[in-house]
This record gives structure tokens, C-alpha cells and sequence, in this order.
């Protein structure tokens, strides 16, 4: 299988008050194509700051991390945009729409960003941002604000707009947070489903070992520092 | 509607509707302020430059004493009594570089039976050597100008082929000057100096009326056409040798009535730049909170794909289309009351001695723009700062900014 990502002695650290605060501390990570992963771990032990350097968030204090073979932080800006727009799919672990956006423009927003900006079939793109907001069991609040959803109907509307690029790695943090039990089985479902079919890669940090147990590898962490039992284990 | 970059940066506009309505209110009066005062700099610079330049003489020798009653009949067309004797005329000829003199003779109609209306600014003038108002008519009889014409100003309410009379002389509207806005063109009406004279011995055979008071061979004015590439301030110094009269340029009335403009409204320009700059500074500083308040946002664009320039152009043209709207309502506003007031405004800018005509439709667009266009580049600069400052934020410390 192709390596989809390749994290190769990250270190993070932090300069706070004079003071060195290594989040991470070489971590090394491969992940293949079409792989479900998930990463548990105290509060504050780096999950986090790990998602974001992978996702082109944060840049990295010291290391590599390459995507499809590229190195993600020696591209220039626009490169690393665009690779966030067409390859990564993030799902944050607070309320992260557009208040003045309707849920559907919230979905489809992604889009204006692609291709430089306008340029992509945008009538295809509404009608996949339906279709998602339907399969998560949003079908009926296309047009409402953000303030008109509960906390759980915000999740899922950011759940819907992390997949309306047909990315090739989708990175959640916490993405069932605010969700109910049966909602939190319909989104893993979602997740497992596009999984299987896409062959879309999943990150998953989560503190939730019930939710950890549904993907195929699960690695912790702890005090920056990512399990080194052969790229994780199975709980 | 579908979303673009556009009607995202419109709907974060929309979102604070008392800060974005007092800044577009703060940007309108701005530019409502500058493109009034410039169309009506504009209004009286277009004035006296179309108006002079049919003028078409090149120097007014006109009676010591009566300059600034000259220029006020030339620039308002205020009627203006004032005589020499027409000798003058032979020996400003004789000078070196003159090419052509015609003389002009100021008389001014009383109220009663006798004319067709009172206070008329009635300026004779020679058909035969004159350059200055035949050359400029814009409708005219099928026929040459003879002794029993008047030809009268675009302002006039008379039209070709009406009949006037003055001191119990009928005549005819032989033709109309085009519009100029100089007063001494709009206003007046032109006869032969012939039947000026006529007029004015006339006057004196009407019961119960005021004669006009002149001699015949008296003149109120000579114009002065030069040769090309003569020596202006020599024939000017030559002419001035004589002690009874006085040399007016257009130079000198343009000189004049631009100070006095400049006195008028360079307040109300130097005003408005400051204004300009407060407007500048108060955008930056606005744009800042904006861009604070929404960092999680900023981020959160960034994190689905939005690139540094993109951040940079969203917050950059927020600025512009808010800055744009402001200056069309300012211009709007500015065209609306200088429409409603303009009789005001002409009124008081003549009082001031200071002619106008509205510039053509093609020169307020031009404004218009100008004034929309500065007000964009307020909008932008004031905004550069923080929206350089947005694009630079790291996503996930801008993420996080709100939690």
C-alpha cells in the first residue's frame, strides 16, 4: 500500500515567557492509504498540535512531514492552501462554521478556495453539499444560520464541509463531541463508510476508547511523544 | 445565491449593521464633500475658461478707474457704465504686434414704456472689426446682421426672431450666444454700435424717461486682438502709457476670480483631506477589531484552503465595497443638494463675482468617479494594515485565538 502520510521526527515546541514547552517530541508516524487511525491521549499530551502540523496548520519547530510523497512544509503558501482544500478535510473540535453563512453555504464554502477561486462546477458542489447535509440528518436545515443549530446539528454541518472536497485524508478532533449517542454511531458510520468506499484516510484524536476501538489502529500519546509499539495497536 | 468570495465579504459587512452603516455615513459625507467642492471649482474654472476663451481678445483697454467694473460686467454680466473717447482706438492700432481693435459701448435700459424691460445690460459693438461675438453664435437668422439686430446671451430669455425694443427702437433677435456661463456673454444683448448711438441721442426725445448718458465717438471698451507672436506685456506696457485708461488681461481676471476661489473652498479641500486621513486612520482602526474579533474565522478559512493573498483580498475588499457605497452615497447626496440649492449656489458665487456654468455631464461622471475612487483608496489603505496583519496569522493560533 502507498504511504499517504509520513511524519518523520516532528518536534513542536513552544516559546512561552522565555520558557521551551516541547509539545511534541520526534514523533514518527506512517500512515498508509485507506487506513482508519486513531489517537488517544491525556489533555495537553500533543494530539492536537500533531493534528494541526500534519494538516498544514502549524509549522513544525524541527522535522518532515510528507503527503502523497510531497513535503508538505517546504511548499510555498498558495501550494499548501491548495493542498488543504483538495487533500485535507479537517473537522475541529468547536463550532467552526461561517456565522453568516446558511449550513449549505457553510458546506459548500470550501469550494470557493479551490481551483483559485471560482472555477470548479459550483451547481455540482451545492448538490453534494445536499446530499451530505442529508446523509447526516441535516436534510431539512439547508438554509439555517449556525445560530439556528443545536451544538450537535453545527457538528455535523462542519462533518459535512470537511468531506465536499472528496478529500484524501480527513483529520477530526474530537468530532463527536457534542453528539448524542445514536448520532455519534451515525457519523462513525459515515466515516466507516466513506472509508471503505472512498478509500479516504482517517486521523482520528479522540479521548473516547469506545470510539477508538471502531477504527483499525489506535496510537496514544503522552507528554508529546506518539507510542512507538510498531505504529500502533489494537485495542 | 451561491457562495464566492464576494458575497462572503458582503455578508460580513452585513453583520454589523449600525458599524458598518456609521462608516459608510462617516465615507459618504466625506466624499459627498469633496466631489461637491471640486464640480464647483470645477463649475466655475470650466466657466471662466470657456467664457474667456470666446472672449477671443487678447487685451481690454478700458477707462482708469473702471477695472473692477469691468470685471464684474465681464464675469456676471452686472451692467457697467463707463465711457473714454474711441480715439484711443487709432493709437492702440498704431502700436507694433496689434492686429485688430473693435470697440464696445455699455448702456443700460431703464424701467418704463420705453423698453421692453428695464436694466438690460445693452452693449454696442462695430460688426465690421468685431471678433469677439459674431464669431460665437450658436443659432443665427439666414441672413448678414444689420443695423435693426440685437443679438443677445444664452441666458436671455429672448429667442431668433423675437422683437425688442428699447427706447421706442424696435428690433429684431438676430441670433444667440452659445452658454459660457461668463456673464458678460449670457446676460447681455449685443447691438450695432451705430444704433447704440442712435439710441442713446433717441433717449433724449422720450418724454419722462432717463436719457442714456453719452456722447457719440465715446467707447466703454476696446478689445484688443494681437498678432501672432507678439510681444503682449510690450503692447500692454505701451497702451498703459496712456494715464486715462487701464489694460485688463484675461490672465488678470482668471488670477482674480481663482484667488477668490481658492479662498472660498480651499478651506472646505483642506478640510475634507483631513477628514480623509481621519477617515484613513478610523478604517484602520476598525478593520483591526475586525480582524481580531474574527480571527477563529480567519483561521478557520485558512484551514479549508483560503491562502494568505485570499485572507489578505477578503478583508482588503470588504474595505472597498464598503468605501465604494459610501462614495456613490456621497456623490448621490452631493448631486442631490447641489440640484436642489443650485440657484442658491449660483446666486452667491455670483455675489462673489465668480461665474459658473455645471460642467458636462462627462466631467461630473468623471468626479463622481474620482470621488468613489479616492474614497476605495481610503478604504483600501486604511485597511491594508490590518488585512496584512489577518493574512499573517498562523491558522491554528488563529483557531485557537477564540477558543
Amino acid at each position: 500500500m502507498t504511504n499517504m502520510i509520513d511524519i518523520d521526527d516532528v518536534w513542536k515546541i513552544y516559546d512561552v515567557g522565555g520558557e521551551k514547552i516541547e509539545a511534541l517530541k520526534s514523533v514518527n508516524l506512517t500512515i498508509e492509504k485507506g487506513t482508519f487511525i486513531s489517537i488517544v491521549g491525556h489533555s495537553g499530551s500533543g494530539k492536537t498540535t500533531l493534528l494541526s502540523i500534519l494538516g498544514g496548520l502549524t509549522k513544525p519547530s524541527q522535522g518532515r512531514v510528507h503527503i502523497e510523497g510531497i513535503d508538505i512544509w517546504n511548499l510555498n503558501d498558495r501550494e499548501l492552501s491548495a493542498m488543504r482544500n483538495r487533500k485535507i478535510g479537517f473537522i475541529f473540535q468547536f463550532s467552526s462554521l461561517i456565522p453568516t453563512l446558511r449550513a449549505i453555504d457553510n458546506v459548500a464554502l470550501p469550494v470557493i478556495y479551490a481551483n483559485g477561486g471560482g472555477k470548479t462546477d459550483r451547481k455540482a458542489t451545492y448538490e453534494y453539499a445536499r446530499e451530505l447535509l442529508s446523509t447526516l440528518g441535516l436534510g431539512n436545515k439547508l438554509q439555517s444560520f449556525p445560530s439556528e443549530l443545536s451544538g450537535g446539528q453545527q457538528r455535523r454541518v462542519s462533518i459535512a464541509r470537511a468531506f465536499i472536497n472528496r478529500p484524501s485524508i480527513i483529520v477530526a478532533d474530537e468530532p463527536t463531541g457534542d453528539l448524542d449517542m445514536q448520532s455519534e454511531s451515525e457519523v462513525m458510520e459515515f466515516f466507516s463508510h466513506n472509508n471503505e468506499q472512498e478509500k479516504t484516510t482517517f486521523l482520528l484524536v479522540t479521548h473516547n476508547l469506545a470510539l477508538a476501538r471502531m477504527t483499525d489502529k489506535v496510537h496514544t500519546m503522552k507528554n508529546g511523544m506518539l507510542n512507538q509499539n510498531n505504529g500502533g495497536f489494537t485495542v | 445565491m451561491n457562495i464566492s468570495q464576494t458575497s462572503l465579504a458582503l455578508q460580513n459587512l452585513a453583520r454589523r449593521t449600525f458599524r458598518t452603516y456609521a462608516l459608510l455615513l462617516a465615507i459618504a459625507i466625506v466624499s459627498g464633500a469633496i466631489f461637491s467642492t471640486s464640480t464647483l471649482m470645477w463649475g466655475v474654472n470650466n466657466s471662466l475658461s470657456k467664457g474667456l476663451s470666446k472672449f477671443g481678445a487678447d487685451l481690454l483697454v478700458v477707462p482708469r478707474g473702471s477695472m473692477i467694473s469691468m470685471k464684474s460686467a465681464l464675469l456676471t454680466g452686472e451692467p457697467s457704465l463707463f465711457y473714454m473717447e474711441g480715439g484711443i482706438m487709432d493709437k492702440i492700432a498704431s502700436i507694433k504686434g496689434v492686429k485688430s481693435v473693435s470697440p464696445q459701448l455699455f448702456l443700460t435700459s431703464v424701467e418704463g414704456n420705453c423698453c421692453v424691460m428695464g436694466n438690460a445690460f445693452i452693449i454696442g459693438f462695430n460688426p465690421k472689426t468685431d471678433f469677439t461675438v459674431l464669431p460665437w453664435l450658436e443659432e443665427k437668422k439666414e441672413r448678414p446682421f444689420e443695423m435693426e439686430d440685437v443679438i443677445v446671451g444664452a441666458a436671455n430669455a429672448y429667442n431668433v426672431g423675437d422683437t425688442v425694443f428699447f427706447y421706442g427702437q424696435n428690433l429684431t433677435v438676430y441670433g444667440k450666444l452659445d452658454r459660457t456661463g461668463v456673464g458678460l456673454y449670457d446676460n447681455a444683448i449685443f447691438m450695432n454700435i451705430e444704433r447704440a448711438y442712435a439710441m442713446a441721442e433717441q433717449s433724449y426725445k422720450i418724454p419722462n424717461v432717463v436719457p442714456l448718458k453719452l456722447v457719440r465717438g465715446q467707447v466703454s471698451a476696446v478689445l484688443v486682438q494681437t498678432e501672432v507672436g507678439s510681444k503682449l506685456p510690450f503692447i500692454s506696457f505701451t497702451i498703459s502709457k496712456d494715464p486715462d485708461v487701464k489694460v485688463i488681461t484675461a490672465g488678470n481676471i482668471i488670477t482674480s476670480v481663482r484667488q477668490n476661489l481658492v479662498t472660498l473652498f480651499g478651506s472646505t479641500l483642506v478640510l475634507s483631506f483631513v477628514l480623509i486621513l481621519a477617515n484613513a486612520l478610523m478604517i484602520s482602526a476598525i478593520f483591526s477589531t475586525i480582524v481580531n474579533e474574527r480571527k477563529r474565522e480567519l483561521g478557520i478559512l485558512r484551514a479549508i484552503g483560503a491562502s494568505k493573498m485570499s485572507i489578505f483580498k477578503l478583508i482588503v475588499s470588504e474595505a472597498a465595497m464598503l468605501t465604494s457605497m459610501g462614495g456613490a452615497l456621497g456623490v448621490f447626496f452631493g448631486i442631490v443638494i447641489m440640484r436642489v440649492f443650485q440657484r442658491t449656489i449660483i446666486f452667491n458665487l455670483k455675489a462673489l463675482n465668480m461665474p459658473y456654468l455645471w460642467p458636462p455631464a462627462s466631467s461630473i461622471i468623471m468626479l463622481a468617479s474620482m470621488a468613489i475612487v479616492a474614497a476605495v483608496v481610503v478604504g483600501v489603505a486604511g485597511a491594508f494594515y490590518p488585512a496584512l496583519q489577518g493574512s499573517r496569522l498562523q491558522p491554528y493560533d488563529a483557531i485557537r485565538a477564540g477558543e
